[in-house]
Protein backbone atom coordinates (compact mmCIF):
# COMPACT_ATOMS: atom_id res chain seq x y z
CA UNK A 1 0.00 0.00 0.00
CA UNK A 2 2.60 2.40 1.12
CA UNK A 3 4.39 3.82 -1.98
CA UNK A 4 7.72 3.29 -2.12
CA UNK A 5 10.30 5.86 -3.10
CA UNK A 6 11.22 6.85 -5.89
CA UNK A 7 9.87 3.84 -8.37
CA UNK A 8 5.89 4.47 -7.37
CA UNK A 9 3.69 5.17 -9.98
CA UNK A 10 2.43 8.35 -9.15
CA UNK A 11 -1.34 8.44 -10.79
CA UNK A 12 -1.12 4.69 -8.65
CA UNK A 13 -0.24 6.45 -5.75
CA UNK A 14 -2.98 9.23 -6.12
CA UNK A 15 -5.82 7.08 -7.06
CA UNK A 16 -4.56 5.27 -3.75
CA UNK A 17 -4.90 8.15 -1.76
CA UNK A 18 -8.23 9.23 -2.63
CA UNK A 19 -9.74 5.81 -2.73
CA UNK A 20 -8.42 5.30 1.04
CA UNK A 21 -9.74 9.26 1.72
CA UNK A 22 -13.34 8.51 1.05
CA UNK A 23 -13.40 4.43 2.40
CA UNK A 24 -11.08 4.46 5.84
CA UNK A 25 -10.79 0.20 5.84
CA UNK A 26 -10.37 -2.22 3.18
CA UNK A 27 -13.08 -5.19 2.07
CA UNK A 28 -14.67 -6.36 5.14
CA UNK A 29 -12.36 -9.19 5.28
CA UNK A 30 -12.66 -10.48 8.50
CA UNK A 31 -15.20 -9.71 11.56
CA UNK A 32 -12.45 -6.98 12.75
CA UNK A 33 -12.38 -5.33 9.40
CA UNK A 34 -16.07 -5.59 9.16
CA UNK A 35 -16.71 -3.88 12.36
CA UNK A 36 -14.24 -0.98 11.69
CA UNK A 37 -16.09 -0.59 8.65
CA UNK A 38 -19.58 -0.44 9.92
CA UNK A 39 -18.39 2.17 12.74
CA UNK A 40 -16.57 4.37 10.26
CA UNK A 41 -19.18 4.22 7.32
CA UNK A 42 -22.13 6.88 7.77
CA UNK A 43 -24.38 4.63 6.04
CA UNK A 44 -23.60 1.94 7.25
CA UNK A 45 -23.90 3.14 11.16
CA UNK A 46 -27.59 2.89 10.91
CA UNK A 47 -26.93 -0.53 11.81
CA UNK A 48 -25.35 -1.83 15.06
CA UNK A 49 -21.94 -3.22 14.98
CA UNK A 50 -23.06 -6.55 16.27
CA UNK A 51 -26.10 -7.98 16.55
CA UNK A 52 -27.83 -11.59 17.38
CA UNK A 53 -27.54 -14.07 14.83
CA UNK A 54 -31.50 -14.76 15.68
CA UNK A 55 -32.16 -11.24 15.41
CA UNK A 56 -31.81 -10.40 11.69
CA UNK A 57 -32.62 -14.37 10.43
CA UNK A 58 -35.05 -13.54 7.21
CA UNK A 59 -37.51 -15.91 8.30
CA UNK A 60 -37.53 -14.02 11.42
CA UNK A 61 -37.99 -10.26 9.88
CA UNK A 62 -38.94 -11.55 6.57
CA UNK A 63 -37.04 -8.13 5.92
CA UNK A 64 -40.54 -6.29 6.03
CA UNK A 65 -39.42 -3.35 7.91
CA UNK A 66 -36.43 -2.83 5.45
CA UNK A 67 -38.42 -3.03 2.14
CA UNK A 68 -41.18 -0.81 4.05
CA UNK A 69 -37.88 1.97 3.97
CA UNK A 70 -36.52 0.26 0.71
CA UNK A 71 -40.07 1.05 -1.19
CA UNK A 72 -39.85 4.90 0.44
CA UNK A 73 -36.55 5.19 -0.65
CA UNK A 74 -38.06 4.36 -4.64
CA UNK A 75 -40.80 6.65 -4.24
CA UNK A 76 -39.04 9.32 -3.33
CA UNK A 77 -36.79 8.95 -6.28
CA UNK A 78 -39.40 8.08 -8.86
CA UNK A 79 -41.70 10.99 -7.69
CA UNK A 80 -39.07 13.68 -7.97
CA UNK A 81 -38.90 12.36 -11.25
CA UNK A 82 -42.62 12.72 -11.77
CA UNK A 83 -42.31 16.26 -10.00
CA UNK A 84 -40.12 17.75 -13.34
CA UNK A 85 -43.19 16.79 -15.72
CA UNK A 86 -46.06 17.66 -13.56
CA UNK A 87 -47.55 20.97 -12.31
CA UNK A 88 -50.44 21.22 -9.57
CA UNK A 89 -52.98 23.40 -11.83
CA UNK A 90 -56.04 21.40 -12.35
CA UNK A 91 -55.74 22.93 -16.20
CA UNK A 92 -52.85 20.81 -16.79
CA UNK A 93 -52.41 18.06 -14.05
CA UNK A 94 -54.04 15.71 -16.27
CA UNK A 95 -52.27 16.51 -19.43
CA UNK A 96 -48.71 16.22 -17.22
CA UNK A 97 -49.58 13.25 -16.73
CA UNK A 98 -50.52 11.95 -20.51
CA UNK A 99 -47.17 13.13 -21.46
CA UNK A 100 -45.36 11.00 -18.53
CA UNK A 101 -47.45 7.91 -20.58
CA UNK A 102 -46.82 9.13 -24.15
CA UNK A 103 -44.32 12.00 -24.57
CA UNK A 104 -41.63 11.73 -21.60
CA UNK A 105 -38.43 8.84 -22.16
CA UNK A 106 -39.29 6.23 -19.15
CA UNK A 107 -41.73 8.28 -17.64
CA UNK A 108 -44.81 6.09 -17.48
CA UNK A 109 -42.19 3.10 -15.93
CA UNK A 110 -40.92 6.06 -13.93
CA UNK A 111 -44.96 6.69 -12.77
CA UNK A 112 -46.11 3.04 -13.14
CA UNK A 113 -43.30 2.35 -10.31
CA UNK A 114 -44.58 4.68 -8.49
CA UNK A 115 -47.86 3.72 -8.26
CA UNK A 116 -47.35 0.19 -7.73
CA UNK A 117 -44.40 0.77 -5.13
CA UNK A 118 -47.02 2.79 -3.48
CA UNK A 119 -49.56 0.24 -3.08
CA UNK A 120 -46.57 -2.41 -2.37
CA UNK A 121 -44.96 0.08 0.72
CA UNK A 122 -48.68 0.06 2.47
CA UNK A 123 -49.16 -3.78 1.74
CA UNK A 124 -45.48 -4.43 3.43
CA UNK A 125 -46.09 -1.39 6.33
CA UNK A 126 -49.54 -3.60 7.25
CA UNK A 127 -47.08 -7.03 7.26
CA UNK A 128 -44.75 -5.37 9.22
CA UNK A 129 -47.08 -4.16 11.81
CA UNK A 130 -48.73 -8.19 12.00
CA UNK A 131 -45.41 -9.49 12.36
CA UNK A 132 -43.91 -7.70 14.59
CA UNK A 133 -47.10 -8.29 16.65
CA UNK A 134 -47.45 -11.79 15.80
CA UNK A 135 -43.85 -11.79 17.70
CA UNK A 136 -44.21 -9.56 20.71
CA UNK A 137 -42.02 -7.62 19.62
CA UNK A 138 -43.89 -4.63 20.61
CA UNK A 139 -43.43 -5.43 24.86
CA UNK A 140 -41.43 -3.26 26.95
CA UNK A 141 -39.04 -1.72 26.19
CA UNK A 142 -40.14 -1.20 22.80
CA UNK A 143 -44.10 -0.04 23.51
CA UNK A 144 -43.27 3.55 22.42
CA UNK A 145 -41.40 2.12 19.14
CA UNK A 146 -44.76 0.21 18.47
CA UNK A 147 -46.37 4.07 18.81
CA UNK A 148 -44.29 5.50 16.58
CA UNK A 149 -44.88 2.50 14.33
CA UNK A 150 -48.65 2.80 13.92
CA UNK A 151 -48.05 6.86 13.26
CA UNK A 152 -45.93 5.34 10.50
CA UNK A 153 -48.74 3.30 9.25
CA UNK A 154 -51.15 6.39 9.40
CA UNK A 155 -48.66 8.88 7.40
CA UNK A 156 -48.33 5.84 4.95
CA UNK A 157 -51.81 5.56 4.32
CA UNK A 158 -51.78 9.82 4.33
CA UNK A 159 -49.46 9.69 1.77
CA UNK A 160 -50.84 7.08 -0.68
CA UNK A 161 -54.42 9.13 -0.21
CA UNK A 162 -53.10 12.29 -0.93
CA UNK A 163 -51.00 11.13 -3.97
CA UNK A 164 -54.27 9.37 -5.58
CA UNK A 165 -55.92 12.89 -6.50
CA UNK A 166 -52.40 14.32 -8.21
CA UNK A 167 -53.55 12.34 -11.47
CA UNK A 168 -56.93 14.83 -11.92
CA UNK A 169 -58.52 12.04 -12.90
CA UNK A 170 -62.34 10.61 -12.93
CA UNK A 171 -60.58 8.09 -10.30
CA UNK A 172 -58.64 10.13 -8.32
CA UNK A 173 -61.46 12.98 -8.09
CA UNK A 174 -63.91 10.27 -6.85
CA UNK A 175 -62.03 8.44 -4.73
CA UNK A 176 -60.84 11.63 -2.95
CA UNK A 177 -64.39 12.72 -2.52
CA UNK A 178 -65.62 9.70 -1.11
CA UNK A 179 -62.96 9.64 1.04
CA UNK A 180 -62.81 12.71 2.63
CA UNK A 181 -66.81 12.46 2.47
CA UNK A 182 -66.15 10.44 5.49
CA UNK A 183 -64.44 13.15 7.24
CA UNK A 184 -67.76 14.99 7.18
CA UNK A 185 -69.12 12.20 9.74
CA UNK A 186 -66.58 12.94 13.09
CA UNK A 187 -69.01 15.14 15.26
CA UNK A 188 -68.53 19.12 15.15
CA UNK A 189 -64.89 19.62 13.64
CA UNK A 190 -65.79 16.39 10.81
CA UNK A 191 -67.05 19.30 8.14
CA UNK A 192 -64.35 21.81 9.19
CA UNK A 193 -61.41 19.23 9.22
CA UNK A 194 -62.75 18.37 5.65
CA UNK A 195 -62.98 22.18 4.26
CA UNK A 196 -60.23 22.54 5.64
CA UNK A 197 -58.36 19.70 3.81
CA UNK A 198 -60.12 20.50 0.36
CA UNK A 199 -59.88 24.71 1.12
CA UNK A 200 -63.56 24.44 0.04
CA UNK A 201 -66.72 21.93 -0.14
CA UNK A 202 -65.58 20.47 -3.22
CA UNK A 203 -62.65 18.55 -4.92
CA UNK A 204 -61.46 21.33 -6.85
CA UNK A 205 -57.71 23.79 -7.36
CA UNK A 206 -58.23 24.42 -3.67
CA UNK A 207 -57.69 20.59 -2.85
CA UNK A 208 -55.33 20.12 -5.86
CA UNK A 209 -52.95 22.13 -4.28
CA UNK A 210 -53.12 20.93 -1.05
CA UNK A 211 -53.01 17.67 -1.14
CA UNK A 212 -49.88 18.36 -3.55
CA UNK A 213 -48.34 20.18 -0.89
CA UNK A 214 -49.02 17.33 1.44
CA UNK A 215 -48.04 14.84 -0.48
CA UNK A 216 -44.90 16.27 -1.79
CA UNK A 217 -43.32 17.75 1.23
CA UNK A 218 -45.35 17.93 4.79
CA UNK A 219 -45.78 14.13 4.78
CA UNK A 220 -42.65 12.98 3.58
CA UNK A 221 -41.08 14.98 6.11
CA UNK A 222 -43.32 14.04 8.43
CA UNK A 223 -42.88 10.51 7.78
CA UNK A 224 -38.76 10.75 7.26
CA UNK A 225 -38.52 12.24 10.77
CA UNK A 226 -40.90 9.28 12.41
CA UNK A 227 -38.96 6.73 10.57
CA UNK A 228 -35.31 8.46 12.11
CA UNK A 229 -37.13 7.98 15.41
CA UNK A 230 -38.16 4.71 14.70
CA UNK A 231 -34.52 3.38 13.99
CA UNK A 232 -32.87 5.17 16.47
CA UNK A 233 -35.21 2.89 18.90
CA UNK A 234 -35.08 -0.21 17.61
CA UNK A 235 -31.12 0.55 17.89
CA UNK A 236 -30.96 1.87 21.40
CA UNK A 237 -34.42 -0.35 22.75
CA UNK A 238 -32.41 -3.57 21.29
CA UNK A 239 -33.64 -6.35 18.81
CA UNK A 240 -35.51 -9.24 19.77
CA UNK A 241 -34.55 -11.75 18.04
CA UNK A 242 -35.63 -15.66 18.25
CA UNK A 243 -38.57 -16.47 20.31
CA UNK B 1 -17.22 -4.06 36.06
CA UNK B 2 -19.59 -5.74 38.65
CA UNK B 3 -17.59 -4.35 41.83
CA UNK B 4 -17.65 -0.89 39.91
CA UNK B 5 -21.69 -1.16 39.26
CA UNK B 6 -22.48 -2.24 42.46
CA UNK B 7 -22.26 0.79 44.25
CA UNK B 8 -23.74 3.27 41.98
CA UNK B 9 -26.38 0.72 41.36
CA UNK B 10 -26.70 0.72 45.14
CA UNK B 11 -26.63 4.34 45.27
CA UNK B 12 -29.56 4.35 42.75
CA UNK B 13 -31.37 2.27 44.52
CA UNK B 14 -31.48 4.89 47.97
CA UNK B 15 -32.08 7.59 45.51
CA UNK B 16 -35.86 6.19 43.88
CA UNK B 17 -38.52 3.78 45.58
CA UNK B 18 -38.19 1.40 42.18
CA UNK B 19 -34.31 1.00 42.50
CA UNK B 20 -34.21 -2.78 42.42
CA UNK B 21 -35.81 -2.82 38.76
CA UNK B 22 -33.66 0.32 37.27
CA UNK B 23 -30.35 -0.43 38.86
CA UNK B 24 -30.41 -4.04 36.71
CA UNK B 25 -30.58 -3.60 33.12
CA UNK B 26 -26.98 -3.98 32.59
CA UNK B 27 -27.21 -7.66 33.63
CA UNK B 28 -30.02 -7.95 31.57
CA UNK B 29 -27.89 -7.14 28.35
CA UNK B 30 -24.82 -9.41 29.84
CA UNK B 31 -27.47 -12.28 29.55
CA UNK B 32 -28.02 -11.25 26.63
CA UNK B 33 -24.71 -11.20 25.15
CA UNK B 34 -24.06 -14.98 25.43
CA UNK B 35 -26.58 -15.60 22.46
CA UNK B 36 -24.35 -15.83 18.86
CA UNK B 37 -23.97 -12.17 17.46
CA UNK B 38 -22.55 -11.73 13.90
CA UNK B 39 -21.49 -8.41 12.05
CA UNK B 40 -24.47 -6.73 10.44
CA UNK B 41 -21.45 -5.50 7.37
CA UNK B 42 -22.06 -7.11 5.34
CA UNK B 43 -24.17 -10.06 6.97
CA UNK B 44 -27.20 -8.02 7.38
CA UNK B 45 -26.57 -5.92 4.80
CA UNK B 46 -26.09 -8.33 2.13
CA UNK B 47 -29.65 -9.49 2.75
CA UNK B 48 -31.42 -6.14 2.61
CA UNK B 49 -29.14 -5.33 -0.67
CA UNK B 50 -30.76 -8.80 -1.62
CA UNK B 51 -34.44 -8.01 -0.53
CA UNK B 52 -34.29 -4.90 -2.23
CA UNK B 53 -32.76 -5.75 -5.65
CA UNK B 54 -35.67 -8.43 -5.39
CA UNK B 55 -38.27 -5.81 -5.20
CA UNK B 56 -36.87 -3.55 -7.46
CA UNK B 57 -36.33 -6.43 -10.29
CA UNK B 58 -40.51 -7.54 -8.86
CA UNK B 59 -41.76 -3.32 -9.04
CA UNK B 60 -39.84 -2.95 -12.64
CA UNK B 61 -41.26 -5.77 -14.28
CA UNK B 62 -44.47 -5.26 -13.08
CA UNK B 63 -44.26 -1.57 -13.77
CA UNK B 64 -43.07 -2.48 -17.50
CA UNK B 65 -46.14 -4.79 -17.84
CA UNK B 66 -48.90 -2.86 -15.86
CA UNK B 67 -49.95 0.85 -16.32
CA UNK B 68 -51.10 2.67 -13.72
CA UNK B 69 -54.31 3.35 -13.97
CA UNK B 70 -55.61 7.05 -15.77
CA UNK B 71 -59.27 7.30 -16.74
CA UNK B 72 -60.85 10.28 -18.31
CA UNK B 73 -59.64 13.75 -16.75
CA UNK B 74 -61.69 14.70 -13.91
CA UNK B 75 -65.24 15.74 -14.00
CA UNK B 76 -67.55 16.83 -11.04
CA UNK B 77 -70.65 16.65 -13.16
CA UNK B 78 -70.33 12.85 -13.93
CA UNK B 79 -70.73 10.45 -11.17
CA UNK B 80 -68.49 7.20 -12.19
CA UNK B 81 -70.98 4.35 -10.68
CA UNK B 82 -69.54 3.04 -8.38
CA UNK B 83 -67.64 5.83 -6.69
CA UNK B 84 -65.03 3.73 -4.11
CA UNK B 85 -62.55 5.28 -2.06
CA UNK B 86 -58.74 4.04 -2.22
CA UNK B 87 -58.63 0.33 -1.90
CA UNK B 88 -57.31 0.73 1.84
CA UNK B 89 -60.27 2.55 2.80
CA UNK B 90 -62.76 0.90 0.76
CA UNK B 91 -63.18 -1.27 4.17
CA UNK B 92 -64.25 2.09 5.81
CA UNK B 93 -66.04 2.81 3.03
CA UNK B 94 -67.63 -0.80 3.51
CA UNK B 95 -68.21 -0.32 7.26
CA UNK B 96 -70.51 2.78 6.22
CA UNK B 97 -72.57 0.67 4.23
CA UNK B 98 -73.35 -1.56 7.16
CA UNK B 99 -73.45 1.01 10.15
CA UNK B 100 -74.47 4.46 11.11
CA UNK B 101 -72.34 7.17 9.83
CA UNK B 102 -70.84 8.12 13.50
CA UNK B 103 -69.71 4.47 14.13
CA UNK B 104 -68.79 3.93 10.70
CA UNK B 105 -66.61 6.78 9.73
CA UNK B 106 -65.41 8.32 13.58
CA UNK B 107 -66.07 5.91 16.19
CA UNK B 108 -64.38 2.34 14.67
CA UNK B 109 -61.67 3.79 13.08
CA UNK B 110 -60.74 6.30 16.31
CA UNK B 111 -61.28 2.78 18.35
CA UNK B 112 -58.76 0.87 16.37
CA UNK B 113 -55.90 3.71 16.12
CA UNK B 114 -55.97 4.31 19.94
CA UNK B 115 -56.72 0.85 20.75
CA UNK B 116 -54.13 -0.29 18.38
CA UNK B 117 -51.07 2.26 20.17
CA UNK B 118 -52.33 1.44 23.45
CA UNK B 119 -51.61 -2.34 22.84
CA UNK B 120 -47.93 -2.08 24.46
CA UNK B 121 -49.50 -0.52 27.30
CA UNK B 122 -52.55 -2.57 27.73
CA UNK B 123 -50.92 -6.30 27.06
CA UNK B 124 -49.11 -6.52 30.70
CA UNK B 125 -48.27 -10.98 29.42
CA UNK B 126 -44.42 -10.52 29.51
CA UNK B 127 -44.03 -13.62 27.18
CA UNK B 128 -43.85 -13.19 24.04
CA UNK B 129 -44.34 -17.18 22.81
CA UNK B 130 -47.31 -18.03 21.24
CA UNK B 131 -48.56 -21.19 23.27
CA UNK B 132 -48.47 -17.96 26.25
CA UNK B 133 -50.54 -15.39 24.05
CA UNK B 134 -53.41 -17.04 22.89
CA UNK B 135 -55.75 -14.07 23.73
CA UNK B 136 -53.57 -11.39 22.10
CA UNK B 137 -52.95 -13.55 19.01
CA UNK B 138 -56.54 -14.38 18.53
CA UNK B 139 -57.73 -10.65 18.87
CA UNK B 140 -54.94 -9.49 16.57
CA UNK B 141 -56.02 -12.33 14.42
CA UNK B 142 -59.76 -11.26 14.02
CA UNK B 143 -59.17 -7.36 14.00
CA UNK B 144 -56.88 -8.58 10.62
CA UNK B 145 -59.63 -11.16 9.05
CA UNK B 146 -62.22 -8.63 9.40
CA UNK B 147 -59.90 -5.81 7.96
CA UNK B 148 -58.73 -7.85 5.01
CA UNK B 149 -62.76 -9.19 4.38
CA UNK B 150 -63.89 -5.53 4.46
CA UNK B 151 -61.62 -4.47 1.87
CA UNK B 152 -61.73 -7.72 -0.39
CA UNK B 153 -65.96 -7.12 -0.14
CA UNK B 154 -65.54 -3.51 -0.72
CA UNK B 155 -62.97 -3.73 -3.35
CA UNK B 156 -64.78 -6.78 -5.41
CA UNK B 157 -67.89 -7.49 -3.90
CA UNK B 158 -69.44 -3.71 -4.38
CA UNK B 159 -71.16 -3.04 -8.26
CA UNK B 160 -73.27 -0.06 -8.71
CA UNK B 161 -74.39 2.23 -6.28
CA UNK B 162 -72.11 0.28 -4.04
CA UNK B 163 -74.71 -2.58 -3.95
CA UNK B 164 -73.55 -5.90 -2.70
CA UNK B 165 -72.52 -7.77 -5.71
CA UNK B 166 -70.76 -11.10 -5.23
CA UNK B 167 -71.56 -12.45 -8.64
CA UNK B 168 -68.93 -9.43 -10.04
CA UNK B 169 -66.37 -12.04 -8.86
CA UNK B 170 -67.05 -14.35 -10.74
CA UNK B 171 -67.56 -11.69 -13.92
CA UNK B 172 -71.48 -12.25 -14.03
CA UNK B 173 -72.55 -8.89 -12.38
CA UNK B 174 -76.28 -9.34 -10.78
CA UNK B 175 -78.69 -7.95 -13.74
CA UNK B 176 -81.69 -6.87 -11.28
CA UNK B 177 -79.93 -3.08 -10.79
CA UNK B 178 -79.13 -1.95 -13.90
CA UNK B 179 -78.54 1.96 -14.58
Amino acid sequence: MSATPGQANPVRAFVEQVWGSIFRHGLPSTDKVAARTALTNFFLHIHPVRVKRSAIRVSYTLCLGGLSFFLFILLTITGLFLMFYYIPSVDQAYQNIKDLQFVAVFGDIIRNMHRWAAHGMVITVWLHMARVFYQGAYKPPREFNWVIGTLLLLTTLLLSFSGYLLPWDQLAIWAITVGTNMAKYAPIVGPYTRYLLLGGNQVAQGALIRFYVLHVIALPLIGFLLMVVHFWRVRKDGFTGGL
Amino acid sequence: MATVERPAGAARGARASTGPELATPPLVVRRREEEETVVTFPTLVWREFLAGLGMFVFLMAVSIQVNAPLLQKANTAITPNPAKAPWYFVGLQELLERFPPIMAGVAFPTFVIVFMMLTPYLDKNPSRRPQDRKVAITMFTIYLCLAVAFVLIGALMRGQAFNFDPGLLFGHPHLSSPT
